[in-house]
């Protein structure tokens, strides 16, 4: 439980990095001429879609770590097998590299994601955020969670590390719930917060990221870690059809 | 072409295959090629007011949303996270699933379902028709077991896999985007809107509208659109779509400009010469987009082969869920079933020719090479035979001087003596005398008294004494004798096909002067260029066989045929075609006209004629002779493009389906495999638009090494007659 305790604060921090980058999106969707309510409404409704991209994304990188994983032999509770260990930590690495982008230091890795696809989904979000039809924000929120986004590229690896579906469903689930809030905020209040409040944000962010990258090589480097606790339905998790 | 099928899509400008839509967008009829270009297209265009892209990326993201919650419920099912609470949970578990997954199957699934009918009502299966139908047994599988109490259902496989291929066509209509990109200032020609300067003010109108003597600016760049004079400004521009070489050209006032270069410094101000579609870029843009909308004989084959294979694929699909349903449960073998239709969707194999044709074709025209037939593009990365006509194609079509041989006096005097009558000519052998002599730095003698002999030459007075320039019937006339040296090497050089003029003065005559169609400095590195890469070079003239041989020398063909009438050419080129398979005649579209238009490709060297008129299947540009193995090359590597994406289409279905109907490919994942087939065989055929430029290697474009630079007797186009007297 601890664990996606520490995700869901790491969401929260990560969503100062949200605000500067999503945000803009949050605040475009406005405020709804029908009043208070229906104006949360719609936040809610793009938070909420954005939250269902992610769990998605947590869900596929966790059964894409099982396959990885069982594909080099059967995983088994207790300490970790090889594979386990490597997939812990490449995505390690791959957590500590979108750290450090948050401290501006290592830039290669969003260039690359953003030249694959993030032009079309741009295009597809601009035309959406012009619309006021009242299923317009829930699409926004789903493109948007697709966007490329060292936040969730770091959580879906550390989702993908858990190599089973439920816990990196959970994992995704417990950082999309972080960024909720300040999200949320962004709807009423967004642009109150000075801009040197949201780099201290994100630093703070780029921090959790660089510990828990750490940890997650630590877990695939140190000779006696063992599963968390999630490993306990993970490991007779079977996909049926 | 004018046939219904052979239009091209509005948005990835692909010819329209078998799977076209029609959609009436924003007061305009558009055509598609498939869904995933409809949607992109809208996407791309539409203005965000309440347009239909707006309502159909809603439409895409609510059935993303709801398909992926299916997904996510359906993943906590399969690892059974409420088998610990009460088994009673699982009826209001299908039942959110059936909740969520109709309107998912409503939305993504209603264009899938439209087509089918479409289509249907023409009497064709699409392969639309195999995704309704899977996802619609899938679907319908599912209510029923859940309706029944089953522990099994699949909305999830089914709204993602309708999820997957519309995602996956979206996709890869955006990425083929990029195809079009590169062809799209071809394409828009007339339709571009240009700034026509009247009065004070300035106004944007399609260039169709631009008749002669408007004035039209163009900013630093802007495509010029027109032909025309430079009235104000200074620019570099590049005019490698016209010419095919890619070097900036410094423009100023009364520079003409053609239209369709690029200006790429300053502001212009440019008077029209002429209307905006009468220019050669309006023509070439007429041009390549009658070429993309007409579909090659691999299409074409490609298209038959999806239209076979779709029924073929329902049949299979059928069969093997009753072979497996003996087996198995009933709902393994409906979703083994299921993997067959998704994986065999023969999307790929429809998309392999038309994307690399249509890249090709653009790259080449970007450079100046107009393509009138995708199937010729085709036959001439086959062809393993070129044959060439001589003058003007090989040869740059008019006389220079090669040689002057004298006795007794000194050449220059010679060649200033004949200028100085020459510059009263008109005849075509007095041009190239002038030339030469400007090149030397001579400046023609003063003479008066000038007139025509008809059929023999000209005569005059210069520094009071008659002088004369012609053939030996003048000289005898005059009674002016020739010494005997000069006279054996004045009849060997007439032998060899040079024109030769004979120049006297006081009384005798000194100098002989030799002219020739030179062959083209290019020449000799091209033909070398073709035979590396494979192909047999040969020579077909309507001239003497002495020319013909010197060409032949100096450009190192030896496969020579000479004084060949037109009807003889052709005889010629079916025997060719009998050893090689396929001819490729290369002429310069004047005179040869016929010839090339019965050789399998035709092709013209800087052809003059409209366009439109024109008899060659592929235009090369003015002096662009050097590109002809660039073009070979390109030619090459389309085809391998298409074959290597016909390969993999095959290869691919062919694997996957036989894995599918042993039952080994989960649904989601065969409609995964599909949709990434068909973006790797885009990207595939995206690796042309890379391709380099044409480069003139040691080539340097006709005429920028004058005479002045190989002087005195050494003229190297003497070697020839030397070889014959050899």
């Amino acid at each position: 439980m601890i664990y996606y305790l520490v995700i869901f604060a790491a969401g929260f921090a990560g969503s100062f990095h949200c605000i500067g980058m999503c945000g803009g999106f949050a605040c475009a969707l406005g405020r709804d001429p029908r009043g208070g309510t229906a104006t949360a409404g719609r936040h809610l409704l793009y938070n909420v879609g954005r939250l269902t991209t992610y769990c998605f994304l947590g869900g596929l990188a966790g059964a894409l770590g099982q396959v990885v994983s069982t594909a080099h032999g059967v995983s088994v509770p207790g300490p970790l097998d090889a594979a386990q260990r490597i997939l812990a930590i490449v995505a390690g690495f791959l957590m500590i590299a979108m750290a450090l982008q948050f401290f501006s230091l290592f830039h290669g890795f969003h260039r690359a994601a953003i030249g694959f696809g993030g032009n079309t989904l741009a295009l597809s979000i601009r035309s959406l955020l012009a619309t006021r039809s009242r299923a317009a924000p829930i699409a926004l929120g789903v493109f948007n969670g697709f966007l490329p986004c060292p936040l969730v590229y770091a959580f879906a690896a550390q989702a993908g590390s858990t190599a089973a579906p439920l816990p990196g469903f959970l994992v995704m689930l417990a950082f999309g719930l972080g960024t909720f809030p300040a999200m949320l905020m962004m709807g009423g209040i967004g642009r109150l917060l000075a801009p040197a409040w949201r780099q201290r944000g994100v630093w703070l962010a780029g921090g959790f990221i660089l510990l828990l990258g750490l940890v997650t090589i630590g877990r695939g480097v140190l000779p006696f870690a063992t599963h968390e606790d999630h490993a306990g339905h993970a490991s007779n998790v079977g996909h049926p059809g | 072409m004018t046939v219904a099928g052979d239009r091209s899509c509005s948005h990835c400008r692909l010819p329209i295959g078998l799977r076209a839509m029609q959609r009436r967008l924003e007061g305009e009829e558009r055509a598609f090629c498939c869904y995933g270009c409809c949607i992109a297209f809208q996407v791309k265009i539409g203005r965000p007011e309440e347009s239909n892209a707006a309502w159909l990326l809603i439409r895409l993201g609510v059935g993303a949303f709801l398909s992926m919650n299916v997904m996510l419920i359906s993943l906590l099912l399969y690892v059974e996270a409420f088998s610990g609470a009460d088994a009673k949970m699982l009826p209001w578990i299908q039942l959110v699933l059936w909740l969520f997954a109709t309107p998912a199957l409503v939305i993504l699934g209603a264009p899938y379902v439209r087509e089918t009918w479409a289509h249907a009502v023409e009497g064709r299966v699409t392969s639309s028709a195999l995704v309704v139908l899977g996802v619609g047994a899938a679907y319908a599988y599912s209510l029923f077991a859940s309706i029944e109490g089953g522990r099994q259902v699949y909305f999830d496989t089914a709204t993602m896999v309708l999820m997957l291929f519309t995602i996956g066509n979206y996709l890869e209509a955006a990425s083929r985007a990029r195809a079009a990109r590169d062809l799209e200032p071809l394409l828009a020609a007339e339709n571009e809107s240009a700034t026509v300067v009247e009065g004070e003010g300035e106004t944007r109108r399609p260039v169709r509208d631009i008749c002669a003597g408007m004035l039209v600016r163009v900013r630093p760049s802007e495509r010029i659109p027109v032909d025309g004079v430079v009235l104000e400004g200074q620019s570099n521009t590049d005019e490698a779509v016209i010419t095919g070489e890619s070097r900036q050209v410094a423009k100023s006032v009364g520079s003409t400009v053609i239209a369709g270069s690029i200006n790429l410094d300053g502001p212009l101000l440019i008077q029209s010469s002429g209307s905006g579609t009468a220019t050669r870029w309006a023509q070439i843009c007429r041009s390549v987009r009658d070429a993309l909308s007409q579909r090659s004989p691999t299409q074409r084959l490609a298209d038959r082969v999806v239209g076979i294979s779709v029924p073929l694929v329902l049949i299979l699909g059928g069969l093997s869920v009753v072979y497996w349903a003996q087996s198995m449960p009933f709902d393994r073998a409906l979703l083994i079933g299921l993997a067959v239709l998704v994986v065999a969707c023969p999307c790929a194999v429809g998309l392999a020719a038309p994307m690399a044709t249509s890249l090709g074709i653009g790259r080449l025209a970007r450079c100046g090479c107009l393509v009138r037939d995708p199937a010729a593009l085709e036959a001439l990365a086959r062809a393993r035979l070129i044959a060439f006509d001589k003058t003007g194609t090989l040869t740059s079509g008019r006389s220079r001087l090669v040689g002057i041989e004298s006795e007794g006096a000194d050449e220059q005097e010679a060649l200033a003596r004949a200028a100085g009558l020459e510059r009263h000519s008109e005849h075509g052998l007095a041009r190239a005398i002038l030339d030469a002599a400007a090149s030397w730095g001579l400046e023609p003698v003063m003479t008066r008294d000038v007139r025509a002999v008809p059929g023999r030459g000209i005569r005059g007075n210069a520094d009071g004494q008659p002088v004369a320039a012609g053939n030996s019937a003048l000289m005898k006339e005059l009674g002016w004798p020739l010494a005997p040296g000069l006279s054996e090497r004045a009849r060997v050089l007439e032998a060899s096909g040079h024109s030769v003029i004979h120049v006297g003065w006081a009384g005798a005559v000194h100098a002989v002067l030799s002219l020739d169609d030179l062959a083209l400095p290019e020449a000799r590195s091209t033909i070398e260029a073709l035979r590396g890469l494979g192909v047999h070079v040969a020579l077909l003239t309507g001239d003497l066989a002495h020319t013909a041989l010197r060409v032949g020398a100096v450009t190192g063909i030896k496969d020579i045929q000479a004084g060949l009438t037109p009807e003889a050419k052709r005889a010629a080129l079916d025997r060719y075609r009998q050893d090689y398979g396929s001819v490729t005649m290369v002429g310069d579209g004047l005179n040869d006209g016929p010839v090339l238009a019965e050789a399998d490709v035709g092709i013209a060297v800087g052809s003059a004629t409209d366009l439109a008129r024109e008899t060659a299947t592929l235009v090369l540009p003015l002096g662009g002779l050097w590109m002809l193995p660039w073009v070979i090359s390109v030619a090459r590597m389309v085809r391998r493009t298409i074959l290597t994406n016909l390969m993999w289409a095959f290869g691919y279905n062919l694997i996957a389906l036989t894995l599918a109907v042993l039952g080994l490919l989960q649904p989601v994942l065969a409609a995964v495999i599909m949709a990434s087939s068909s973006l790797l065989l885009v990207v595939n055929s995206l690796r042309l638009s890379r391709l380099p430029d044409p480069v003139p290697d040691s080539v340097r474009p006709p005429d920028a090494e004058p005479d002045s630079h190989r002087h005195g007797t050494d003229f190297p186009p003497m070697v020839g007659p030397v070889m014959v007297r050899g």
